[in-house]
């Protein structure tokens, strides 16, 4: 049995069932699952977590599944590396990456979600799981999906790049390209909700999809042993992973996990959607939609649905937010590679770009810790480095033509 | 008949229009306010529109020719 004791709204605090609910009848507000932390403390030590196997479901009691999960049991506990040729270069002292490039199966932070969300959908009975997608969420749901033995649809704007299409295919899900932007594949999905009896991980089964993210918080905190950072820097897309990092560290912190949480939370944006970035940088609380113009297409949501929620997470941790340019993306993906040996996708170089600049800004001290959140894999976004890097060196086969390249250098 | 469940996004010089009172007579829809957040700048409005179909499409047609960002509830879901 799980530990699970419903839904509640995050506006009106109104209580729901654990139902495959998202949304409260009374106010509209988005439902989030509750747990009974009383027992789970009495289950859960540092002890016993440690001595679990290393992936997501370690921290079972406090993910909104009842029985054993079906999927996600090569997903998550990923490395926490120390950086020191990337704090070298920023002039910090202490800084780590969180690298979820390497998360498997399908390798983004979305395996973490999607383990949870798929598990989840087969314990209410579903037969057919879906989603609304730009890229890497289609990826994992389309491989789990498989693995999980669920018929699969994954919907995405008609004008996606190939090699993204491709990544969904090979795994067998119905891929159904709507001739439209993304507000209209989203719209689609909401109603096709509504109609069809069918487990939408990002719609229907939000609430315990979210809960996944937590795990990314989780494992950064046993991995710094037992601590928690004093700054993090997250990229931001509909705003879950970020409200859920700090949802996590204050559950670890009610179970006696942790004593303080001292940490300031930084949102990252691609400039051309940054919608969150925005509304921090002017003190509003509503989020104001925009038409998403980034090559950081995995965070162009132009309207998140946890907006609201990050602009509190990162406002009530003391932190702050900035964004970055296409040619500061790439930037920044070249010198996580260049420094620490790691090739990330875009939405990982706005995160590397906007640590810099606010490090440079003096906004995040440099002899504190830092960790930067990397979720997503380089291998995935070739397409946004297409022109902007440099181009092998041509030469004859003979040692002559060799000799002379090198000399040039 | 007909209900749809929206967000709608006011700019600071429509704050203090009342066009949602407006679009509600002109259209014969009525508007049920579940939540509202304004700001000095911006106003947010979570509301149910409930009346004839093709009436609510036109009411949110007006609202929107006026110059609010009207969206589905749900927010922009994609990932
Ligand atoms: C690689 C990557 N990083 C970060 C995010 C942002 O996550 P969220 O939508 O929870 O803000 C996404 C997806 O949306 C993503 O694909
Ligand atoms: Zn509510």
């Amino acid at each position: 049995m799980g530990y699970v004791r419903g839904l509640k709204c995050r506006e009106c605090e109104r209580k729901y069932p654990a139902e495959p609910l998202y949304v409260c009848e009374y106010c509209f507000g988005p439902l989030e699952v509750d747990y009974d932390y009383e027992g789970i403390k009495n289950v859960l030590s540092r002890d016993v977590l440690t001595s679990r196997a290393e992936n997501i479901w370690r921290y079972r009691e406090l993910l909104p599944i009842d029985g054993n999960p079906i999927v996600g049991l090569q997903s998550g506990w990923t490395p926490l590396i120390r950086a020191d040729n990337l704090a070298g270069e920023l002039g910090v002292k202490e800084l780590y990456v969180k690298d979820d490039s390497v998360c498997h199966p399908t390798l983004s932070f979305k395996d973490r979600v999607v383990s949870v969300a798929i598990s989840k959908a087969a314990e209410f009975g579903f037969d057919t799981v879906a989603c609304a997608s730009t890229g890497n969420l289609a990826n994992s749901v389309s491989a789990q999906a498989a693995k999980a033995k669920m018929k699969c649809f994954v919907f995405i704007p008609a004008d996606l790049e190939s090699g993204k299409i491709i990544a969904a295919i090979i795994y067998g899900p119905n891929v159904v390209a709507v001739e439209g932007n993304y507000d209209e594949v989203n719209r689609l999905c909401t109603e096709i909700t509504n109609k069809h009896k069918w487990a939408f991980v990002n719609i229907n089964i939000r609430p315990y999809y979210a809960e996944g993210s937590k795990t990314y918080i989780y494992e950064i905190i046993e991995q710094l042993g037992w601590k928690v950072p004093q700054h993090i820097v997250v990229p931001v897309a509909g705003g879950s992973l970020i409200s859920k990092i700090r949802k996590g560290m204050v559950e670890f912190q009610k179970l006696g996990l942790i004593k303080n949480i001292d940490t300031k939370i930084y949102a990252a944006q691609g400039q051309g959607c940054a919608p969150v970035v925005t509304a921090i940088k002017q003190k509003s609380e509503i989020i104001k939609p925009v038409k998403p113009r980034t090559i950081a297409k995995s965070l162009a949501i132009g309207n998140p649905a946890d907006g609201y929620y990050a602009y509190k997470t990162v406002t009530d941790s003391g932190g702050w937010a900035d964004e970055a340019t296409d040619d500061e993306i790439v930037e920044g993906i070249k010198l996580l590679a260049r420094t620490e040996g790691i090739f990330t996708e875009t939405a990982g170089g706005v995160t590397v770009a906007v640590a810099k600049k606010l490090i440079e800004q003096g906004v995040i001290p440099k002899d504190e810790s830092i960790v930067i959140c990397i979720t997503g894999n380089g291998l995935k976004t070739q397409e946004a480095l297409a022109g902007r890097i440099r181009q092998p060196v041509k030469i004859k086969p003979n040692i002559d033509s060799f000799e002379k390249i090198v000399h040039e250098k | 008949m007909a209900k749809k469940i929206v967000k709608l996004i006011f700019p600071q010089r429509l704050i203090k229009e009342p066009l949602t009172f407006k679009m509600a007579k002109k259209f014969n829809v009525i508007p049920n306010i579940r939540r509202a957040r304004v700001t000095d700048t911006i106003g947010e409005l979570v509301l149910e529109l409930d009346g004839e179909e093709k009436n609510v499409a036109m009411g949110i047609d007006y609202l929107v020719k006026a110059g609010v960002d009207v969206r589905p509830v749900e927010g922009d879901i994609l990932d």
